[in-house]
């Protein structure tokens, strides 16, 4: 699961021009760490429903990768 | 391209699916009942046209009903066409709350939950999408009864303003056509007077041709309207 994560945010990170990350920290937070905007959340959130059938955003705003993950658990 | 429209079985709606199909594309569409009309146009169009009874008053439910089971994420939506719309007609001064959170949930809330989905599968897929939602005219000129079914339709043009200008940076476009009266079942109650006095108020003195709405609502979704987004475009014979 964190590695397909880790695979959705680094395509959009390629397309924003920003480097490929190797691995990601559970504290990352999304806008500041990550660089994604309100646009790139909204990808995200498609790709991940795409793959696990989870809407991370049904529930309120998502900041980091480990509340990712949580919804993800869920 | 394949393109969403509610409303599709009848009237203007069934008008936009055959232009869309004349015009060589996919159509999936979606209404409470499945018309004979609609049937033949299957027929003729197999595997080009698709069909899914859906009760649109029920905004929370079609994620699951358009978007799990009929518009999945494996097809590509180019487009969406909000033309589902139920009219009810009264003076303020009968205004029933219930019959206008139905009314409202069917013209606006439920519109407005697929265009979040359409987008999510333009998202997804990288689209520059379109959607086309249809108002009225009673929206800008007002009629007697009429107030809370224009609201509604006020409602959607400022949805889709909104979503044009939220969404534009990735390419996606909202646009909403605004046909004047036309002879379909929603005009139907209305008296060959009223009709005539409404006529009146045009510059063409007639009914909205229903084919020039659906060949305004294809143009929108083509490439040839690719700079026009945040748009109402007024096909209603020039009304005054």
């Amino acid at each position: 699961m964190e590695e397909q994560v880790l695979s959705i945010i680094n395509d959009i990170r390629k397309s924003k021009r920003l480097n490929v990350l190797d691995a990601l920290k559970e504290t990352d937070n999304l806008r500041t760490d990550l660089n994604l905007t309100s646009f790139d959340l909204a990808e995200l959130t498609v790709r991940i429903e795409d793959e696990f059938g989870v809407d991370i955003f049904e529930e309120g705003i998502v900041n980091t990768i480990g509340e990712i993950y949580g919804r993800l658990a869920k | 391209m394949n393109y969403l429209v509610t409303g599709c079985s009848r009237g203007v709606g069934l008008e936009i699916v055959k232009v869309l199909l004349e015009t060589g594309h996919c159509v999936y569409g979606v209404a409470r009942s499945h018309s004979e009309e609609f049937k033949t146009l299957e027929h003729q169009y197999a595997g080009h046209l698709f069909f899914k009874s859906v009760d649109l008053s029920d905004a929370e439910n079609v994620r699951e009903e358009v978007f799990k089971e009929f518009v999945t994420n494996r097809i590509v939506l180019d487009g969406y066409v909000n033309n589902a719309a139920t009219a009810y007609d009264d003076i303020v001064t009968n205004l029933n709350a219930e019959k206008l959170k139905a009314m409202y949930n069917v013209n606006v809330f439920t519109p407005m939950m697929i265009t979040k989905y359409a987008i999510r599968n333009m998202l997804l897929h990288k689209t520059r999408g379109c959607i086309v939602h249809i108002s009225s005219i009673s929206a800008h000129t007002g009629y007697k009864g009429l107030a809370m079914y224009a609201s509604s339709k006020g409602a959607l043009e400022a949805f889709s303003k909104n979503t044009a200008r939220e969404w534009g940076e990735l390419g996606i476009r909202s646009n909403v056509v605004v046909p004047g009266f036309m002879e379909t079942a929603m005009s139907s109650t209305l008296t060959q007077e009223q009709k005539d006095r409404i006529y009146k108020r045009t510059s063409l003195k007639r009914a909205t041709d229903i084919r020039s709405v659906a060949y305004t609502v294809a143009f929108l979704l083509s490439e040839k309207a690719a700079s026009i987004t945040g748009q109402n475009i007024h096909v209603d014979n020039g009304t005054i």
